[in-house]
């Protein structure tokens, strides 16, 4: 039984931070029509990243840092790479394909191919339903909630945010209204970036730190915004931790490949019955 | 005349492609014969990405699933049932069309960024199912045999360099001539017709499901022979290899190449295996140039290598019929 608390509680906490990457992933595919690839690896220079600024400043800056440096490195990309090829969906797959083998290969050559692993920042255990629970997992999935709730704050309380709303919701008259739709679109995908790599910073404690990260949390981002229905930023959250838990739930009578198959399995249920989402007809 | 110019470049490929063992025999580099039978086998891969993406407009992320049950069809066949070399590469073969036939039921439901997805989720299952039964398949650390004979009394085998191309090219040759056929018939227009308008193709009676799972069948198939073809090639079969960045990169190779060309995924997959094998032997972090140079492609050719080359003919040609039609009023005026 406290197998099954322990493993539904991690599920949890990892659900937590998947959303706030999947909503990264999500409002630059709502945005853009990107399919970016490379977003699993934008989680993996988080964790790489924080890693190696908290091992110089300590942790608590790299978590402040670590965004920031993410949404330079978004705006950067956008400008490069993202805005000359954006014309078909099918090309940004290719040109987002090659970034992820930039950035896998830029940090192996940099920080090294072995894995690694961090300190809790917040050391000890606290008891919780009768089992003693790392603090910091406790913290990471507070914090990151605390994100997933400023992000919609920040998207339907400010400027920049109503401008986002708009773009998405019809670009032309956007544009008509003067608002600025291409550094808007700039700067979802920066946002975007940026909550990838805080998902890395928040994630680095309790993940092994490695250039690999990347390529498993990638499916894992993108079943939850289809599962939560393509465009719908609370189904990906739902679906995130749904996801997560399912799997925690799962891997406590059986073992991690199997629980992983049996939430791919319900995966394709999903999107055969409900090809548009499980919160599909809920308000967006 | 943009026809005849295409199916003589398609020949011309496939000729020179023939005379490589006998060149590279004559310049002593022996190493790359596998190279570009390696490159061949690949392109069976990037093929089946692309008649689905070129030709019937459905981006699958997942045809590694079906490399994978062809090339796993071939190394259990041999080492577990102990079949000789064409039964286990039709088995390979027919595994993978087999999967794909279920697969593709649930999977043709859907379209573009779902389909993408789906694809994707059936061959992550079956990579960790192939993971994780490891008596069977390996796991991570795959699965080696002794390749069989080819043709006992002709004293062909497989591990002479030179007849294993020969074997690869013709079976190679064989799948994209099959494909060119495929495309040009009464099929092929059909495919055209649901990746173009789907709405108007379903009410002049065209079955979109059904057209859309026969292509799916056979870009199994595609992705299966290559399976086949490089568990024989490697003697060898992984999990790893069902994995999807592996379906990813023939993806790119479509793209880069060409997606809805006939030789595109070929050339795609030539020309980045070929930059990768150059690089690599110089520079340790070649993956960072193999990355710049796809996204350097599809920026400034967005219709691939093949694409610029066939804009180039249909503008010479259209330059050609300006000129006839200037010549004509001309001679008109007097």
């Amino acid at each position: 039984m406290d197998l099954v608390i322990a493993l539904t509680i991690n599920g949890l906490v990892w659900g937590l931070i998947v959303a706030l990457i999947a909503l990264g992933l999500s409002i630059i595919f709502g945005l853009l029509d990107i399919i970016n690839v490379a977003h699993g690896d934008f989680f993996m220079v988080g964790t790489v990243l924080a890693l190696v600024i908290a091992g110089t400043t300590g942790f608590w800056i790299a978590l402040v840092l670590v965004p920031l440096l993410g949404l330079a490195l978004g705006l950067v990309i956008e400008r490069l790479v993202i805005r000359p090829t954006i014309t078909a969906a099918s090309l940004t797959i290719v040109t987002t394909f090659g970034l992820s083998m930039i950035l896998q290969e830029t940090v192996r050559a940099t920080f090294g191919a072995q894995p690694q692993r961090m300190p809790a920042p917040i050391p000890g255990t606290v008891p919780l339903f009768g089992l003693e629970y790392d603090i910091y997992r406790l913290f990471a999935a507070f914090f990151a909630m605390l994100c997933i709730a400023a992000f919609f704050l920040f998207l339907s309380r400010t400027t920049l945010g109503t401008w986002i709303r708009a773009v998405r919701h019809d670009r032309e008259t956007a544009t008509a209204l003067g608002i600025p739709v291409t550094r808007v679109c700039a700067f979802t995908f920066g946002l975007g970036t940026a909550m990838a790599l805080l998902g890395g910073a928040i994630a680095a404690p309790i993940t092994t730190v490695e250039f690999r990260t990347g390529i498993d949390i990638l499916p894992v981002s993108f079943m939850a915004v289809v599962i939560g229905g393509l465009g719908n930023l609370k189904g990906t959250v739902a679906a995130a931790i749904l996801l997560a838990v399912l799997e925690g739930l799962v891997s406590s009578f059986a073992d991690p490949t199997l629980a992983r198959i049996t939430s791919l399995a319900v995966m394709s249920g999903v999107l055969f019955a409900k090809p548009n989402g499980l919160f599909a007809g809920a308000t967006r | 005349m943009a026809s005849r110019i295409k199916w003589a470049g398609i020949a011309a490929v496939a000729i020179a492609l023939a005379f490589v063992p006998l060149l590279l025999q004559q310049l002593g580099g022996l190493f790359w014969i596998n190279v570009i039978a390696e490159i061949m086998i690949w392109s069976l891969l990037a093929a089946s990405v692309n008649l689905l993406l070129g030709y019937v407009g459905l981006l699958s992320f997942g045809q590694a699933l079906y490399f994978g049950f062809g090339m796993y069809g071939v190394a259990i066949g041999v080492s577990h049932f102990g079949l000789g070399l064409w039964p286990a590469f039709f088995l390979g073969v027919f595994a993978a069309s087999a999967m794909a036939a279920i697969a593709g039921v649930i999977a043709v439901r859907l379209t573009w960024h779902y389909f993408a997805i789906i694809t994707v989720v059936f061959s992550l299952i079956f990579y960790f199912v192939a993971m994780s039964a490891k008596s069977i398949t390996g796991g991570d650390d795959g699965l080696s045999f002794s390749t069989p004979v080819l043709w006992e009394a002709a004293g062909l085998s497989l591990t002479d360099r030179v007849t294993q191309f020969y074997f690869i090219y013709l079976i190679c040759v064989a799948c994209f001539a099959g494909f060119a056929l495929l495309v040009a018939s009464p099929l092929g227009m059909r495919f055209a017709a649901v990746r173009d308008n789907e709405k108007r193709a379903s009410l002049i009676g065209i079955n979109v499901y059904l057209t859309r799972w026969i292509a799916f069948v056979i870009a199994g198939f595609l992705a299966g022979v290559g399976g086949a073809l490089f568990a024989l090639f490697g003697r060898y079969a992984s999990a790893s290899y069902m994995f999807y960045h592996v379906s990813g990169e023939a993806v790119v190779w479509s793209i880069v190449g060409g997606a809805g060309t006939l030789l595109g995924p070929l050339i795609g997959t030539a020309l980045l295996i070929l930059f990768r094998e150059v690089v690599s032997g110089v520079w340790e972090n070649y993956l960072i140039a193999v990355g710049a140079l796809v996204i350097l492609v599809v920026m400034f050719a967005p219709r691939g290598v093949v694409g610029i080359f066939n804009d180039l003919i249909e503008r010479r040609e259209s330059q050609d019929d300006r000129a006839a039609a200037d010549i004509k009023s001309l001679a008109e005026m007097d």
